[in-house]
C-alpha cells in the first residue's frame, strides 16, 4: 500500500497553490462580499490547464483523472479562494460530457471546459424534488427530432457565468427501476428559459438561480447519451461531486486552520500567545486529525473512482467527514479571533458560509448517513 | 540556439534561514529550498527566446539531491533538458569556486547564450555572470531588463538606477537577468507531466572535469569566520499624540535620518 503522492502530484500542488496564492483571501472575501464571480482566478487556472485536467487531451484537456482535480479543488481552497463551480462543471458536466456524449458533442463542449473560458454547470434540484430524484417534475417531450423542455428548477449555481446547463429531466413514464430521466444540454440563452436571483444569505460569489423551462426548444444534439438513461449517467456525475465537493471543505478546513494557528501563535492577551491555551489549541488540533482523516478518504474515493471500482460508499464518507471537519476547523479558527472572528478584517465569515453549506450540499448529512446505514451496515430502508 | 539557464535552489525567502552551527554554512535541511526567484526569470527569458529564434532550453543547477526540485519545476515550465551537478567534494564552495564548477559543466555541454539570474536570495553575491564570462572568455551582459537577439549579435537594456545602457555583443555570451525584464509563467499541468519524461543528466566532479582539490568548504577562498544570530525584534516607540504628535514623529524620523 502506498499513500505517498508522486511527484507530477506534488508539482501540481505546488503549482495550482501558487496561482491561487496570488489571488489571496483578500481577493476571495472581496469578491464573496459583492457577489461577483471569481473570473480572474478561473481565467488563470484555466489558461495553465488545470481546470481541464481531467478533460481527454484530445479535447484540449490534461489527460488526468479525478484524483488530479481533487487536488486541484483542494489546494485551490487551501489557499483561501475555493472554487464552487468546479464542482459542477469540471466534476460533472466534464465528465459527463466525456464519459457519455457524442464526438461532436465533445468537440462543441470540452476545448472551452478544458481552456477555462466556458462553464456549464448541473440543473437537477426542484422545488417538489430536493433529494428523491423520483420525483422531478421537468420534462422533455419528442419535438420532431428535437424536444420541448418545461418545468423549474431552483438552487442553480452559476447560471450567470454558465454558456450552458446540462439538465436532468423526465422523458417518458417511470418504469420499474424509476423514473425515465435523460440528460440535456440547454443554453443559458435559450428562448423561453427565464432566471430569477434566489437569494441566500452565505456569502458566495456564486450566485444561485431559479430556472423556468417554457416550452423550451432543444436542438436533436441537445441529449446527452442515451435516452432514458439519464439516472445512471447522473449517477456517474454525482460521486465526482461529493469528491471535488470533499477535497474543497479539506482546503477550507486546511486554510482557516493555517490562519487560526498564525493568529493564536502572535496573539498575546496574557503573558503568554493564545494557542498555548488548550481551549483554543484543542478545538483546532481536533479539527486537524478530522481534516486529515478525510483528506485520506477523498484520496481513497477519487482513486477507486479513476480505477473503475464502486466509490459510492467511500464518496459519501467522504464528502460527509469533510463538510464536518470543515465546519468544525471554521468554528474553532472564528471562535480563537474571537470577536475579529466575525469581522470582514479577517475574512473568516466566507468560509464558515461555505462549509455549512457543504453540510447541505451535494447531497445532505443525513442521506449519507441514512445511505451508510442502508448500504454499509444493512439496516433498514428509512425512507 | 543552445540556450543554458544556470538556476540555484535556495531556501524559502519566507521561512527563518539560518546558518549551521560548526561549519558556518547554510542550513538547507531545515527548510523548504525553492528555485531562487531571479532564476524564474531567467527561465521565462530563456523560453521566450527559445520560442522566437529556435533552439533548446538547457537547466543547469549544482547542489544537493534536494536541488532536483528546482529543477523539475524549470523543466514543468518547459525548459527541454537539464543538467545536475551533485557531488559531495562542491559541499560549502563559494561564488569563485561555484563559477569554476560551472564553467567546467559549460565548457562540456556547449552554449550559445547562458542566462543568469541577476542574485540569489541567500548569498546574494550578484557576481556569477561576471565570473562566468570571465572563465570562459565571453561577453558578458549584466542587469538586463529586455534582450533583443539577431543572428549572432545579442542586445540587451542594462538597468542602471537612472535608467538603461544599451549593450550589444555577439554570441555566445552570458546574461544576467533583474525581475522588471518579464513575467515568469507558470508551470503547466501538462508541463507538469511532461516534466519526468525529459532528460536529466546527473553529473559528477569527476565527470565535468572538475579539479575536487580546488572546490569545498575546506579550499574555500572566502571563509566565514564567525556570525551572530539575528538580535529578536525590539518593540516599536509608541507616540502619544498629545496635540504635538506631528512633531515627535518627526524628530523620530530625523533620528533616523529619514529626513
Amino acid at each position: 500500500m502506498d499513500f505517498g503522492e508522486t511527484e507530477e502530484r506534488q508539482a501540481l500542488r505546488t503549482a495550482v497553490a501558487e496561482i491561487a496564492r496570488s489571488f489571496g483571501p483578500a481577493y476571495y472575501a472581496a469578491h464573496a462580499a459583492e457577489r461577483k464571480p471569481c473570473d480572474e482566478l478561473w481565467a488563470a487556472l484555466g489558461e495553465a490547464g488545470f481546470i481541464g485536467v481531467n478533460i481527454p487531451e484530445e479535447y484540449g484537456g490534461g489527460g488526468g483523472g479525478l484524483t488530479d482535480l481533487a487536488l486541484v479543488c483542494e489546494e485551490i481552497a487551501a489557499q483561501g479562494t475555493p472554487l464552487l463551480l468546479l464542482l459542477v462543471s469540471a466534476a460533472i458536466s466534464a465528465g459527463v460530457i466525456s464519459e457519455f456524449g457524442t464526438d461532436e458533442q465533445r468537440k462543441t463542449w470540452l476545448p472551452g471546459l478544458a481552456a477555462g473560458t466556458s462553464k456549464v454547470v448541473f440543473a437537477i434540484t426542484e422545488p417538489d424534488a430536493g433529494s428523491n430524484t423520483h420525483r422531478l417534475s421537468t420534462t422533455a417531450v419528442r419535438d420532431g427530432g428535437g424536444w420541448r423542455l418545461s418545468g423549474s428548477k431552483y438552487y442553480i449555481s452559476g447560471v450567470d457565468e454558465a454558456e450552458a446547463l446540462l439538465v436532468v429531466a423526465r422523458t417518458g413514464e417511470a418504469g420499474p427501476k424509476g423514473p425515465r430521466l435523460s440528460l440535456f444540454l440547454v443554453r443559458t440563452d435559450a428562448p423561453g428559459l427565464a432566471r430569477h436571483l434566489l437569494p441566500v444569505d452565505v456569502l458566495l460569489p456564486e450566485r444561485q438561480f431559479t430556472l423556468h423551462f417554457d416550452d423550451v426548444y432543444l436542438e436533436p444534439e441537445s441529449l446527452i447519451g442515451a435516452e432514458g438513461d439519464g439516472f445512471r449517467q447522473v449517477f456517474h456525475g454525482l460521486n465526482p461531486e461529493r469528491i471535488t465537493g470533499a477535497a474543497m471543505a479539506v482546503g477550507i478546513a486546511r486554510h482557516v486552520l493555517t490562519t487560526a494557528a498564525r493568529y493564536a501563535n502572535d496573539r498575546q492577551v496574557w503573558s503568554v500567545p493564545i494557542g498555548a491555551h488548550q481551549g483554543v489549541a484543542h478545538p483546532l488540533a481536533k479539527a486537524k486529525i478530522e481534516t486529515e482523516l478525510a483528506a485520506l478518504m477523498t484520496r481513497q474515493a477519487a482513486w477507486q473512482h479513476d480505477h473503475g471500482q464502486p466509490a459510492g460508499e467511500s464518496s459519501n464518507m467522504a464528502k460527509y467527514a469533510a463538510a464536518e471537519a470543515a465546519l468544525a476547523a471554521c468554528d474553532a479558527a472564528i471562535q480563537s479571533h474571537g470577536g475579529n472572528g466575525l469581522s470582514s478584517e479577517y475574512g473568516l465569515m466566507p468560509y464558515w458560509g461555505l462549509a455549512r453549506l457543504m453540510r447541505i450540499a451535494p447531497v445532505n448529512r443525513e442521506m449519507i448517513l441514512n445511505y451508510v446505514a442502508q448500504h454499509s451496515l444493512g439496516l433498514p430502508r428509512s425512507y | 540556439m543552445n540556450i543554458v539557464v544556470c538556476v540555484k535552489q535556495v531556501p524559502d525567502t519566507w521561512a527563518e534561514r539560518k546558518l549551521k552551527q560548526g561549519d558556518a554554512t547554510l542550513d538547507r535541511e531545515s527548510v523548504d529550498g525553492l528555485i531562487n526567484e531571479l532564476d524564474e526569470y531567467a527561465i521565462e527569458e530563456a523560453l521566450q527566446i527559445k520560442e522566437a529564434h529556435e533552439g533548446e532550453v538547457t537547466v543547469l543547477t549544482m547542489g544537493p539531491q534536494k536541488a532536483s526540485e528546482s529543477i523539475r519545476k524549470a523543466l514543468s515550465m518547459g525548459a527541454d533538458k537539464a543538467v545536475h551537478l551533485i557531488d559531495d567534494a562542491l559541499a560549502g564552495s563559494d561564488v569563485l569556486q561555484t563559477s569554476y564548477a560551472l564553467a567546467k559543466v559549460l565548457e562540456n555541454i556547449g552554449f550559445d547564450l547562458i542566462v543568469l539570474g541577476a542574485e540569489s536570495t541567500d548569498a546574494r553575491m550578484g557576481s556569477m555572470a561576471a565570473m562566468l564570462a570571465e572563465r570562459l572568455s565571453v561577453p558578458q551582459l549584466s542587469l538586463a531588463s529586455k534582450v533583443e537577439i539577431n543572428g549572432t549579435a545579442i542586445k540587451v537594456n542594462r538597468q542602471s538606477e537612472d535608467g538603461y545602457w544599451q549593450v550589444e555583443a555577439q554570441l555566445p555570451a552570458v546574461i544576467s537577468v533583474v525581475e522588471k525584464i518579464n513575467e515568469p509563467r507558470y508551470p503547466s499541468f501538462k508541463g507538469i507531466m511532461a516534466a519526468k519524461k525529459k532528460p536529466m543528466q546527473v553529473m559528477s566532479c569527476a565527470d565535468a572535469g572538475i579539479d575536487t582539490s580546488l572546490v569545498g568548504l575546506a579550499n574555500a577562498a572566502t571563509e566565514v569566520v564567525d556570525f551572530t544570530e539575528r538580535p529578536p525584534r525590539q518593540a516599536g516607540t509608541i507616540v502619544k499624540d498629545e496635540g504635538d504628535g506631528g512633531n515627535k514623529a518627526a524628530e523620530f524620523l530625523v533620528t533616523q535620518k529619514f529626513i
